[in-house]
């Protein structure tokens, strides 16, 4: 009894010792160790990684642009092989799967940090203990060929690969400098999309793609995850919109309108004009406000109505104490300094100014308070 | 000199022996044979297979069967028609369309099954089958006398007869590439796949790791392992996306497929030509270690 209760102290320590060496991200993260290890405790040498799929685990920071431009495989590379390493233009592909499903169509699994490498986790011997996820080469090519095949319809070995014994090779070593330049010229959003529905009321559903962009910082994988390469260049015909489920039509939007209610909020009966927060609220997003996300005012998630315009909504009560009246480009006079903010802005949004309260044959802003500044800084919360 | 001679005899001896146990067992019609817990099988994933017909050309190389050059098996025309293996082609893939994606249609891998309970065994009046430890169905050249039971038994039609062979014709059917796997390698197809839609390993470990596939991916696979239990469970099995009798795998119960002459088997041949063989085959270790003893005795003269 006493030696286990011994093992058991001595073993806490190192329990301890295991947990603090997690890197930092792990320790952040808000995950459950069993969503990753399959044993108890897990350790460098046993990890017990569970296998795929690992969807909720997919951490990359990373952007194409960090990523190498061009990467010869060639982990598995053996003297009998048929075919040469391919040469995989790794920047161009990551770009085009910005528009599919991100890096993570290929990394599928990738926790916070650098990013895994396939050999990480697939083995290079095909004859193996770990029989739950593929082989690297079979998860090489599974990875390739699912796009490939889909693109071109057939699995031709020579779209990657040169043979090995043929001249074929020469030409595809010397394109590795070229292939360096190959990226994916950037692709021009369109600006508004206006769909034909089958509504008889409502017919017309304009899409603003400027609008979703710019003004609402919508990310383009927001919507566009998991497309082809078909989509934009029609090599096969895709599935028309039309055959679409009602339900699949509305799925880019239902993201964030609730499309159960108040349909006439996208289906008009003419194209309908930008959005133009002023003219939809009667409130300006002024030169102080343009730049700023959504969310930074609407807080309440996917709630964008019933905000005052007051200013103290959001900034709280401004008092002569607390605002730093040169951020607004003028910085008041010792006299006017002195003043409460209501002697001059007597509306809540302070946007009149009046100087009749002590002034009698003076106005704003032919007059002013003080004098104008350059060095403007803006408007913090 | 002696030294060799002797150490050769020995080697000799050992697999006369090892040949005469294998033959008294087979004689038997080994059904009993003790299925390894560690046999091997193949597990194949019909949503994986791209139907590039690696496996049929590297299954021909490793035979020593006459192929074309690898570059025409590319050749996706040969789907147009289904295809059976034969004595010609011991592997062959074929295709079905994808009804609900049809970009990607559905290739399946044909060739012997490797049935834990072979009927082809069974059946076979000679024992010229016998079923391995690793999991492995295979034929003796040597015994076989050509009555072509197997090829009625198999309920996968597997075993082809060499039509075309005038003077000795053989039965043909994948061995699981025994010889290879023998020597600790794995099967030439297996070897040669791209995308490891066939996955070779311990059949229980097969098993464990289709069932966490259907598990993870229930809108991928259809509930069923084929193989698991089909005629008693066979070493070959598949996973698919499709309805197995989609894709003409046949319609089998649980039980093994009766075989044909098995009675006969027992009842005649197995309390006869053992013996005689067993016989012949002791005459031939005595005749050997006779020979072999001269040699040394000359030697050491
Ligand atoms: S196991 Fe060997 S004999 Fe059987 S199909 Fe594969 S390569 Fe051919
Ligand atoms: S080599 Fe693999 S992918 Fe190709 S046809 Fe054979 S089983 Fe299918």
């Amino acid at each position: 009894m006493k030696s286990k209760v011994l093992i058991l102290l001595l073993t806490i320590p190192f329990f301890v010792y295991a947990q603090n060496k997690l890197s930092k991200q792990h320790q952040t993260q808000a995950l459950n160790c069993k969503t990753c290890h399959s044993c108890d405790i897990p350790t460098k040498e046993n990890p017990c990684i569970k296998p795929c799929p690992r969807e909720r685990l997919i951490t990359i920071e990373q952007t194409p642009e960090d990523a190498p431009a061009v990467l010869t495989i060639d982990k598995l590379k053996k003297q009998s092989d048929i075919y040469a390493p391919v040469v995989f233009t790794h920047r161009l592909h990551s770009e085009m799967a910005e528009i599919g499903g991100g890096c993570g169509m290929c990394h599928h699994y990738n926790p916070p940090g650098n990013v895994v490498a396939c050999s990480e986790c697939h083995d290079e011997e095909r004859k193996r203990i770990d029989l739950s996820k593929p082989d690297l080469k079979g998860a090489y090519h599974q990875q390739c060929i699912n796009c490939h095949r889909g693109w071109s319809r057939k699995v031709e070995c020579e779209s990657c690969h040169a043979q090995n014994d043929s001249v074929k090779k020469a030409t595809k070593t010397t394109e590795k400098g070229t292939e360096k330049k190959r990226v994916h010229p950037k692709v021009k959003p369109p600006e508004i999309v206006k769909y034909d529905t089958p509504k008889t009321k409502g017919k017309v559903v304009t899409f603003n793609h400027v609008d979703h962009v710019n003004t609402f910082s919508v990310s383009c994988n927001k919507c566009h995850s998991n497309e082809s390469c078909n989509k934009c260049h029609a090599k096969y015909k895709q599935v028309s919109i039309s055959s679409r489920s009602a339900n699949e039509k509305h799925t880019s939007c239902s993201n964030c309108h609730n499309v159960k209610v108040n349909c006439s909020y996208c289906h008009k009966n003419t194209v309908a004009a930008p959005f133009n927060h002023k003219t939809r609220t009667g409130f300006d997003l002024d030169k102080n406000h343009s730049k700023l996300a959504c969310v930074r005012c609407h807080v309440e998630k996917g709630k964008f109505t019933g905000l005052k315009t007051d200013c103290s909504t959001c900034h709280g009560t401004w008092t002569k104490e607390n605002f730093k009246h040169s951020v607004t480009g003028l910085l008041l006079d010792e006299v006017h300094a002195d003043f409460e903010c209501k002697d001059c802005h007597q509306e809540n949004n302070y946007s009149n100014i009046t100087c009749k309260n002590c002034h009698e044959d003076i106005t704003y802003p032919k007059d002013k308070p003080g004098k104008m500044i350059k060095n403007r800084q803006t408007l913090a919360k | 000199m002696a030294k060799q001679s002797r150490r050769d005899f020995f080697k000799t001896t050992a697999l006369i022996g090892s040949a005469t146990v294998g033959l008294a067992n087979s004689a038997k019609a080994s059904q009993k044979n003790a299925l390894s817990e560690d046999r091997a099988g193949v597990l194949v994933d019909t949503s994986v297979c791209i139907g590039c017909r690696k496996c049929e050309w590297a299954c021909k190389t490793v035979n020593n069967l006459p192929t074309d050059p690898l570059e025409v098996y590319q050749d996706r025309g040969v789907f147009k028609k289904h295809r059976r293996p034969n004595d010609k082609a011991l592997t062959v893939v074929n295709e079905y369309p994808n009804t609900t994606s049809e970009k990607f249609p559905i290739n399946v891998k044909v060739q012997c099954m490797h049935c834990d309970k072979p009927t082809c065994l069974s059946a076979c009046i000679v024992g010229a089958f016998s079923k391995n430890e690793n999991g492995s169905v295979v034929w003796d050249t040597h015994k076989c006398i050509g009555c072509r039971y197997c090829m009625v038994a198999c309920p996968f039609q597997i075993p082809a007869f060499e039509y075309e062979e005038a003077l000795k014709p053989d039965i043909k059917k994948c061995d699981f590439c025994f010889e290879r796997t023998a020597k600790g390698k794995i099967p030439g197809c297996v070897e040669i796949c791209p995308v490891e839609a066939i996955t070779y390993g311990r059949r229980e470990d097969l098993l464990e790791a289709a069932k966490e596939k259907i598990k993870n991916y229930p809108n991928r696979y259809v509930n069923r392992i084929f193989g698991e239990h089909e005629v008693g469970g066979t070493s070959w099995l598949y996973l698919s996306n499709r309805q197995f009798e989609e894709l003409a795998f046949p319609k089998l119960g649980k039980d093994p497929a009766p075989g044909v002459s098995e009675a006969i088997q027992h009842g005649i041949f197995a309390y006869f030509v053992p013996p005689v063989a067993l016989y012949a085959l002791l005459g031939g270790v005595m005749w050997l270690n006779k020979n072999k003893k001269h040699t040394d005795a000359e030697n050491e003269s």
